[in-house]
């Protein structure tokens, strides 16, 4: 792999320099996912014939439920990028707004709770800060390995959750928590909040890593950090705050689920970060840092969305929807492949 | 999945090794070597194992332990959690027996992979009863469960009565990797088609997951408006997210409105009870967490007593009967609608 990240370090190097003016949504690469998507909007269409296509029911059914997943899936794109790995965020997903909630609304008297209902976003934000703030402290300043120290936050932080709330789902919290209640169904010009959230957070990820220094500096970092380092790039700086902002996602999209499931499951994320390393990866997010695009990974996640909403639509038997979604995740990988006539890696 | 739960099981060997060590320590007067239970020591300790720590039923179940225990009088010699997995489940065994364990309690929820350690436990002299689970293979003293058959059929017994035998049914499926998830989508498959063949189902895969039926649920709502009932295998994980969308679409009404929507679950937790005071669900089918922790501590008591167990009708309302590896106490699970809601009898309402 070092012959790649040495072609990819020389390639970006000029970038880093001179940084493209004219706006370049997305490269060819990015389109890779498009004929596979496109494929799967015809089977979806002839499914349901008189529904699939219209907005409603793309924005309800297919966008919604793929928002919290996106969220995180920038955050893990960030983080490989800059050629790291933060396994944990799927925990974060669970403790940041089990942490918020259960100091507004549970059974506790620490720290001077009940909290007013307004600290629960920014509890949530800034809990997400701290555990990408104490990753970051490992990972760069004790030099550990990222992998291993996330797997191990991962598992702390589940424990941690499980600990605080007693083992049990806190529920019934879209009357207990009407704040939490706007973010799950809250509407602008017709689209949920949620959607909005996802559209503002990637056009400002792919604005920022296209466009200015910082953004760039991500790619160096990623692609050859001794090369970046002799840039004057400081690398350790730039690692640790893609994994406060990765945290800070995270627990965002965290908020946003339990908001829209209405209540924090002592599991929740639990697993997510398989399909969040699945839609990054398939979107061109390579696992040896420096390579991919945001808009590459966003359609990553579309793909999966439309896959899981097509197979339940198709009524998919149970015991076969995990072997056949496997199998049409891969056929969409060959197909992007195929298409775009470039090789994956 | 595989690494994280991989790591996990090696951590939980690790602190359960550790436990055992201090076990051994502490434990060296009181007799190591494995006496048969034969032997009629009826207040030997027993060992618990609990499957999981997220979700409420079994933190119901883990709270009534202890005080059920007093309650019979026994002792116990540990409780350990195995994070629902089944290698856990056996190293935890070992471990509650170097603790001093005479009988154990467990609750595998893999019942095709613990046959082996029964078998062995039963070399040992050690009996095992399984709450909620029915090991495939492997001596169990006795298998402790609601019929998870009987939660499928009440569910399609009671949805087909109230849709009048005709209309569309979504059904929540659990995992089908658990035997429970698959009994209660067979028997009420099974109930549906020869009871209320006029009922179309459309059975949604969830593994468990809340936020997977949400989404599932809003895909039909869409294709199919005119969804007339709903049956959920488990009210913790799928309650609040079918609630909250409902809600959203407008569909969230009183039983007596037209467009109301029939919802039956399963499990019997405070919450679901909450929700059918409010009108918001019709029924649910109680698990009874109480009865679990009970008579699973019950039977390891008679087993230590050197108690042989027979079939047919027993003396707390319930029913054994004989398997091919032990017997089955097969505690009733009633169905719990607007009409006995509030009966103190029923363990979600205990306040515990």
């Amino acid at each position: 792999m070092s012959d790649t990240t040495e072609t990819e370090a020389a390639v970006q190097a000029p970038d880093v320099r001179r940084p493209s003016t004219r706006l370049k949504l997305a490269k060819l690469r990015d389109l890779a996912l498009i004929p596979p998507i496109i494929a799967l909007l015809i089977y979806g269409y002839t499914l349901k014939p008189d529904l699939f296509l219209t907005k409603t029911y793309l924005v309800d059914t297919v966008l919604k439920y793929q928002t919290e997943l996106a969220l995180v899936v920038l955050a893990e794109a960030l983080v490989l990028i800059v050629g790291k790995f933060d396994l944990s965020l799927e925990s974060v997903v669970g403790i940041a707004p089990a942490v918020a909630i259960f100091m507004t609304v549970g059974n506790t008297t620490a720290f001077g709770a009940p909290w007013p209902p307004w600290t629960v976003l920014p509890v949530c934000l800034v809990f997400g800060a701290l555990i990408g703030a104490f990753n970051g402290l490992l990972i760069v300043k004790f030099r550990l390995s990222a992998f291993i120290v996330t797997l191990a936050m991962l598992i702390a932080l589940r424990g941690l959750q499980l600990a605080i709330v007693g083992g049990a789902t806190i529920s019934n919290l879209a009357n207990r928590l009407p704040t939490i209640d706007y973010l799950g169904s809250l509407r602008f010009l017709t689209l949920p909040l949620s959607i909005w959230i996802v559209i503002i957070c990637f056009a400002v990820g792919i604005v920022v890593l296209g466009y200015t220094r910082v953004g760039r500096s991500l790619y160096a970092v990623g692609g050859n950090p001794a090369a970046a380092r002799a840039a004057g790039i400081r690398v350790e700086r730039v690692v640790w705050i893609t994994l406060i902002v990765a945290g800070v996602l995270a627990s965002f999209a965290g908020l946003m689920l339990s908001a829209r499931l209405g209540s924090v499951a002592a599991n929740q994320g639990n697993g997510m970060i398989f399909t969040v390393f699945a839609a990054a990866v398939i979107g061109g997010i390579s696992l040896d840092g420096g390579k991919g695009s945001l808009f590459g990974a966003l359609t990553g996640v579309l793909l999966l969305g439309l896959i899981q909403n097509v197979l339940t639509l198709a009524q998919v038997k149970a015991d076969q929807i995990q072997a056949v979604n496997g199998l049409v995740i891969l056929v969409a990988l060959v197909l992007a492949r195929l298409t775009s006539g470039k090789a994956q890696d | 999945m595989k690494i994280t739960s991989s790591v996990r099981g090696a951590a939980a060997v690790t602190v359960a090794l550790a436990l055992a060590l201090t076990a051994c320590s502490k434990d060296s007067t009181g007799g190591g070597g494995a006496a048969p239970a034969s032997g009629g020591n009826a207040n030997g300790a027993i060992g618990v194992d609990l499957p999981r720590a997220d979700s409420d039923f079994w933190n119901a179940y883990a709270r009534y332990i202890p005080a059920k225990a007093k309650e019979l009088g026994v002792n116990l010699a540990g409780t350990t959690n195995s994070q629902n997995e089944i290698q856990n489940v056996i190293s935890n065994m070992d471990s509650l027996v170097t603790q001093g364990a005479k009988s154990l309690l467990i609750a595998p929820q893999d019942t095709g992979a613990i046959g082996p350690k029964l078998d062995e436990m039963a070399s040992k002299g050690i009996p095992v009863v399984s709450v909620d689970t029915r090991p495939d293979t492997g001596k169990v003293y006795m298998v402790v469960r609601a019929d998870n058959r009987a939660y499928g059929q009440k569910a399609c017994e009671f949805l087909g009565q109230q849709l009048g035998g005709k209309g569309k049914v979504v059904e929540f499926q659990g995992a089908l990797s658990s035997i429970n998830g698959r009994d209660r989508s067979e028997a009420f498959k099974e109930c549906m088609t020869q009871k209320f063949p006029g009922i179309k189902v459309f059975e949604e895969p969830t593994e468990w997951d809340g936020g997977k039926a949400q989404a599932a649920l809003e895909t039909r709502l869409s294709t199919d408006p005119d969804i007339k009932g709903i049956y959920m295998q488990a009210g913790g994980v799928f309650l609040d997210p079918t609630l909250q969308l409902l809600k959203q679409r407008g569909r969230l009404v009183p039983p007596n409105d037209p467009k109301h929507i029939v919802i039956v679950s399963n499990d019997g937790i405070p919450q679901e009870f909450d929700a059918i005071r409010k009108g918001e669900i019709d029924a649910t089918v109680s698990q009874p967490a109480d009865a679990y922790a009970q008579y699973g501590l019950y039977w390891c008591k008679q087993a230590m007593a050197g108690v042989t167990p027979k079939a047919g009708p027993s003396d707390h309302g319930s029913k054994i009967i004989q398997l091919p590896n032990g017997f089955e106490d097969q505690l009733p699970a009633p169905l719990v609608t607007k009409d006995n809601v509030d009966d103190k009898a029923l363990w979600g309402n205990a306040g515990a």
